[in-house]
């Protein structure tokens, strides 16, 4: 039986049914297919199609090891799954808080055929049983905090009066962490109040709630449950202020707690009840006025400004404009209520281990806060390494540009120890880096598409960013011509030129580097100094449009660059440092790597590695995100951000948010 | 009678285009894919979202069904092979399709997301986009049929069909009729890199499964329009009728599918301003043509 199993008796039908399931997989990939197919894994080969969000997968699919934070969120994830549910872990460890993995295997494209071959037969045998495990993500766990309806910045873990106005405290809900959920549990009460069962009444923790039927308000229960009378299901509510949820003006009653309330009908204002309850004339829910300013109930809001001022408001009377004069105007200028969504860190159209939280006005952007999960953290070395072993330990920590980090070691390692790499040697470095950024360019071209929904684009990219990777001069020298054809067909492509066009506009003022400098026009280009990449006849590809659009043509003129590169060096050579004995010094070396300029100093003792500086253009881009994103629509501000193309592994942990 | 087996067609229909829409998703083409995943959905659990408005978000996706089985309903596939030939039966087919945006804000806001309600709010701009490109196309052909009726309309075209007659009205119907069926590239309401899933972000399950049958319908009815309006129905020579439509709309049917294929989604506000400022141009222009080919020429 799998651990995800769905609680039943494994019999009959159901055996068809876990036949089925087991052909049927969809995979919910952790951190990001870009990841796997960075390790090599051709998941649509291995029929493995992708699930958007995990509550349309089957399995989870775990790539390599995972730091704590990531392994929380994919907790989360793996939550809310719909049983059955699995786990299939390629080259991971420990999984904690997640249960142990149904199905092991090495991260090799090998590796996911078999284990995906295990867990369907597991699957097959498995999906029911009785005895079921639950699974709670510990990251859920809900807790409730009260906070001030008037002054968000109060909040308390008890109940109690709000220190600046006195007003009673409102419980809240909040969990740990964000995750994917897409479930916003602390937002402003006002926001979701109508389809959320009125958050304060299910929640107050001194009155007993009861329900009722939204229809036929005789029926009162202490259970939820159905109305006996029409079906209807009961709806809470809390002593006298169950009212207004629809009324769309909460300011009368909602806390009118000290004087008896009465209540009206909107349309029938001649209706006046003691009783929340339903008109007699028109069936509207009626709602509740207090005697002295049910004059101006339809007067619009001004009256309740100017007629008092803030200070002789009653500390009961809850103003609309009171509430929103602070809150800051969106550029549309509509006052919306305020989402805090959660995007990342498996958002399928962010990098994955970037955890977003961006602040929703209607779909507007009007806030970004940024939670990376993975990164780098200082110091890089804390004991003596050997060299070599400090080289893997880069290629290993970038795994989205291993051969560059990889390679920046070893030339900071040969800078220090006072060698220089042979002339061929050193061609066949650059050759090695430009094939990376190839496969770089092409892994981001593959995810912009599945942002944008350009299919054919997400899938032709992905194939071929598989086969530049790891191929030698003669198979990229074959590649080339299915490269040029997809460059072509993209940089024609009109649709994606209209979407592009004027998103994310950077000026020469930002701190940006790479690719995203070269788009604004600077000249900025490491391999400009470098006497190979002269000698192979290299000059830095430049664009002028500095947006998103500019972005993507200039990617796709450097992967053309990299091919005329790559058949000029000829050779192409791992990034292996040459025997540098009991070297000891202080080097330092500069490398472009896909997303821009790396610069690592280190020292050397002993012939090991005692000290390392590294500094990474993602570091510098991911404080680009939140200007790109303000005031933007949603899907470009998602563009935006797809177009630094960032490395969630390549941010300095100590820049994050 | 009828009614069974436009029931029946329908289901084979749906089991086609979820072949070709797979197909066109994942590139594997894989023939016992739908029944598959049909029931691995039936075993899966149907999970309900925290604090859900269960009365929307269990009425949702059987209210899209119900709009997609109306709208089937006005659809002839051969003279007498339709479940009622309304005579106001161009009108009812978008009466019944006005539905799909009730179902879809529901089943976002229900599931009480913030990915599921911004996509039921996005549908909601969107419909402001297509909905007059549906109705003003749909204009133009009943000015030449002289009635509403939808098999009137198909006896319209014997000597020309309308995709030549008013190929502008074509062109505007079959991209409305895309945007209404929330086809790709015009996938706003669901939108898989902005909103992972969107409207159906929440739903799992059989609820799910309700939710794409629904709206395999929707796409097949409205395929099934565009054959009526413009393809000239079961009009063709050798085949018996009902062939002829059955081929036409899949066929119509598998091109929105692949379309979105090959193209990025469109901006929202590029979109709305595509509709209005271009779209409804061009169907007023439509409209004014083919009254005056009507007056003119007696076809």
């Amino acid at each position: 039986m799998i651990s995800g199993a769905r609680k039943g008796a494994f019999s009959g039908l159901r055996k068809l049914v876990a036949a089925a399931m087991a052909q049927e997989l969809k995979a919910f990939v952790v951190p990001g297919p870009e990841l796997a197919r960075a390790h090599g894994l051709d998941l649509a080969k291995a029929g493995l199609p992708l699930a958007v969000t995990p509550r349309h997968a089957g399995v989870l699919l775990i790539i390599s090891n995972l730091p704590e934070g990531l392994r929380d969120a994919a907790s989360v994830a793996y939550a809310q799954m719909p049983r059955p549910r699995a786990i299939l872990a390629l080259g991971a460890g420990n999984l904690a808080p997640l249960p142990v993995a149904d199905v092991s295997a090495d991260l090799t494209q090998e590796g996911l055929l078999s284990g995906l071959a295990q867990l369907r037969r597991a699957i097959a045998a498995g999906a029911f049983g009785n005895d079921v495990t639950d699974f709670e993500a510990p990251a859920l766990e809900i807790r409730v905090e009260y906070t001030c309806p008037m002054h968000p910045e109060v909040v308390s873990d008890k109940p109690g009066n709000c220190p600046k106005c006195g007003m009673v405290l409102m419980p809240r809900e909040t969990d740990a962490s964000g995750g994917h959920a897409g479930h916003t549990p602390n937002e402003s009460e006002a926001t979701m109040s109508q389809h959320n069962t009125p958050e304060h009444s299910k929640h107050a923790s001194a009155e007993a709630a009861q329900y009722t039927c939204p229809m036929h308000p005789e029926v009162v229960s202490a259970e939820p449950g159905s109305c006996p009378k029409c079906g209807m299901f009961l709806m809470p509510v809390e002593g006298k202020d169950a009212d207004d949820k629809h009324s769309g003006h909460g300011e009368h009653s909602q806390h009118a707690s000290a004087e008896a309330t009465q209540y009206t009908c909107p349309m029938h204002p001649e209706v006046v009840s003691a009783e929340p309850g339903s008109c007699p004339k028109c069936g509207m829910f009626l709602v509740p006025v207090d005697d002295k300013d049910a004059d101006d109930k339809h007067s619009g809001h001004g009256n309740h400004a100017s007629a008092e001022t803030d200070d002789g408001i009653e500390a009961h009377f809850m103003s609309m404009v009171g509430i929103t004069k602070d809150l800051p105007r969106s550029s549309d200028g509509l006052q919306m209520d305020w989402l805090e969504v959660p995007y990342g860190p498996f958002f399928p159209g962010l990098p994955g281990g970037l955890g977003l939280q961006l602040t929703l006005d209607g779909d507007t952007v009007s806030g970004t806060g940024i939670r990376n999960l993975v990164g780098f953290a200082a110091p890089l070395v804390s004991t003596p390494v050997a060299a070599e072993d400090f080289i893997a330990q880069m290629m290993k920590t970038m795994p989205h540009a291993p051969v560059s980090y990889g390679l920046l070691a070893v030339c900071a390692i040969e800078n220090a120890a006072g060698t220089k790499a042979r002339e061929d040697t050193a061609r066949g470095r650059a050759a090695a880096l430009e094939r990376e950024r190839i496969a770089s360019h092409l892994s981001w071209l593959s995810d912009f598409g599945a942002q944008t929904g350009f299919r054919w684009l997400a899938t032709s990219a992905a194939a071929l960013q598989l086969k530049v990777q790891g191929a030698d001069t003669g198979q990229i020298a074959a590649l080339t011509p299915a490269i040029t054809a997809l460059l072509g067909r993209l940089r024609r492509a009109p649709l994606m030129r209209m979407r592009l066009k004027g998103i994310a506009r950077l000026d020469d003022s930002v701190d940006a580097a790479g690719p995203l400098a070269r788009a604004i026009g600077l000249n900025e280009d490491v391999r400009s100094d470098d006497q190979t990449f002269s000698a192979l006849g290299f000059s830095p590809a430049l664009r002028t449009g500095g947006d998103a659009l500019a972005r993507l043509q200039l990617r796709c003129d450097e992967i053309d660059q990299s091919l005329k590169l790559i058949a000029a060096a000829g050779i192409i050579t791992a990034p292996v440092a040459e025997d540098i004995g009991k070297a000891k010094g202080e080097g330092a070396a500069a490398l472009e790597t896909p997303r821009g300029a790396a610069h690592l100093r280190l020292v050397l003792k002993k012939g090991k590695v005692i000290s390392a500086e590294l500094d990474t253009p993602s570091t510098r881009h991911v404080a680009l995100i939140e200007d790109m994103t303000a005031q933007q629509e949603l899907g470009d501000a998602l563009v935006a951000i797809n177009s630094l193309d960032l490395s969630p592994w390549e941010i300095g942990m100590e820049s994050r948010a | 009678m009828n009614i069974a087996i436009i029931l029946g067609s329908l289901a084979l229909g749906a089991y086609i285009i979820a072949i070709v829409e797979s197909w066109a998703t994942y590139g594997r083409l894989r023939l016992a894919g739908p029944a598959l995943a049909a029931l691995a959905l039936l075993g899966r659990e149907s999970v309900l979202a925290r604090k859900p408005d269960r009365l929307f978000f269990e009425t949702a996706p059987v209210l899209l069904l119900v709009a997609g089985l109306l709208a089937v309903a006005v659809i002839p596939l051969a003279p007498d092979l339709i479940i009622t030939d309304l005579s106001s039966g161009a009108l009812f087919l978008n009466a019944a399709l006005a539905y799909v945006l009730v179902a879809l804000i529901m089943a976002g806001w229900g599931a009480n997301g913030a990915y599921g309600m911004i996509g039921g709010w996005r549908f909601l701009g969107q419909f402001i986009a297509y909905a007059m490109l549906i109705v003003m196309p749909i204009t133009a052909v009943a000015m030449r049929a002289e009635s509403l009726m939808t098999t009137q309309i198909v006896i319209s075209q014997v000597e020309l069909w309308n995709i030549f007659y008013q190929p502008i009205g074509f062109v505007l119907f079959v991209i409305a009729a895309m945007g209404l069926a929330y086809l790709p590239p015009l996938d706003l309401p669901l939108a898989p890199g902005d909103l992972a899933g969107g409207v159906e972000a929440e739903y799992t399950g059989v609820r799910l499964g309700v939710l794409r049958l629904a709206r395999m319908i929707i796409i097949l009815s409205l395929a099934g329009a565009t054959v009526t309006f413009y393809l000239g129905g079961w009009l063709g020579p050798w085949l018996p009728p009902w062939a002829w439509s059955a081929i036409k709309i899949l066929v119509v049917t598998v091109a929105m599918l692949m379309a979105g294929h090959y193209m990025p989604r469109i901006r929202e506000a590029r979109y709305l301003a595509l509709s209005w400022k271009l779209g409804i141009s061009l169907a007023l222009a439509n409209i004014f043509l083919v009254g005056v080919i009507a007056l003119v020429v007696p076809i």
